[in-house]
């Protein structure tokens, strides 16, 4: 009888779960989505985008770019003078060489400043550019 | 003497690192990144398409030509078309002339909102290779 119950003592074995593996599991996964998430800076202003029906998301966006309706440029929460424009795209683009430009251009924002942004990024080397939309289709 | 040998061996605790809340946090951090890693989306029209050449325009193509004056208004062919008649107009040039992509010459003091509507209308048309120049 007595044999028997410490057989039943041995079977009851600890069913904790094993806390170091799963910690080292989840580190890992935590390193590699910190090391993939790539943070976007926030132009710094809102905008009224114009209303399109035939616009694309853009998954890889990454340097935002706005134009108030006042024309002014902002980029990363600070207005830019136009002719630094160039240099700041270049910055950002080497920081994030595979992102694109979207330019969020107010619906009164003249084409002009539009022509200076685009040339900038021409210049720049950054090839693909996008003008945000507020899209209903 | 009883007491000191008592005394060492209260202050000898489990020293060990409680894996417990540790892991919470790390959960938490993880499911941050993980949301916040595919967020932004902006929804925009292209400018310059990656798999388009560049700016090899073929001269024997009439290329389909709007103008955008200071007043933002839309002019096409020496007409003034309504923004809501572009879409059918670009169709129209574009079955004429099916290798012609559109040209939008616009005014430098001409407002983005119809410039992004003419766009908008042009791909709804079925042109997708637009070009933006500025009229000085």
């Amino acid at each position: 009888m007595s044999r028997k119950h410490s057989s039943l003592a041995v079977e009851e074995e600890e069913n904790e779960i094993n806390l170091t593996p799963m910690l080292d599991v989840v580190f890992i996964m935590l390193i590699f989505f910190i090391v993939t998430a790539t943070f976007i800076k926030e132009a710094g202003i809102q905008v009224e985008r114009p209303n399109t029906i035939t616009a694309d998301t853009q998954d890889d966006a990454s340097i935002l770019i706005a134009i108030s309706p006042n024309d002014e440029i902002w980029i990363d929460r600070q207005e830019r003078d136009p002719r630094a424009v160039r240099g700041i795209i270049e910055r950002l683009h080497a920081e994030n060489p595979k992102g694109s430009i979207v330019i969020q251009a107010d619906e009164g924002s003249t084409h002009e400043t539009l022509v200076i942004v685009m040339e900038a990024a021409k210049v720049a080397g950054v090839t693909n550019v996008s003008i945000a939309s507020d899209n209903e289709g | 003497m009883r007491k000191h040998l008592d005394d060492i061996h209260f202050d000898e605790e489990e020293n060990e690192i409680n894996l417990t809340p540790m892991l919470d946090v790390v959960f938490i951090m993880l499911i941050f990144f993980i949301v916040t890693a595919s967020f932004i989306k902006e929804a925009g029209i292209d400018v310059n398409r990656p798999d388009a050449p560049m700016t090899e325009s073929k001269p024997e193509d009439a290329n389909i030509l709007v103008m955008i004056n200071a007043n933002d208004e839309i002019w096409i062919e020496r007409r003034l078309i309504d923004p809501r008649a572009v879409r059918a107009n670009i169709e129209r040039m574009h079955a004429e002339n099916p290798d012609g992509s559109v040209v939008i010459q616009a005014n430098n003091k001409s407002t983005n909102k119809i410039l992004v509507e003419v766009m908008d209308s042009a791909r709804l048309a079925g042109v997708y290779s637009i070009s933006i120049a500025d009229s000085r």
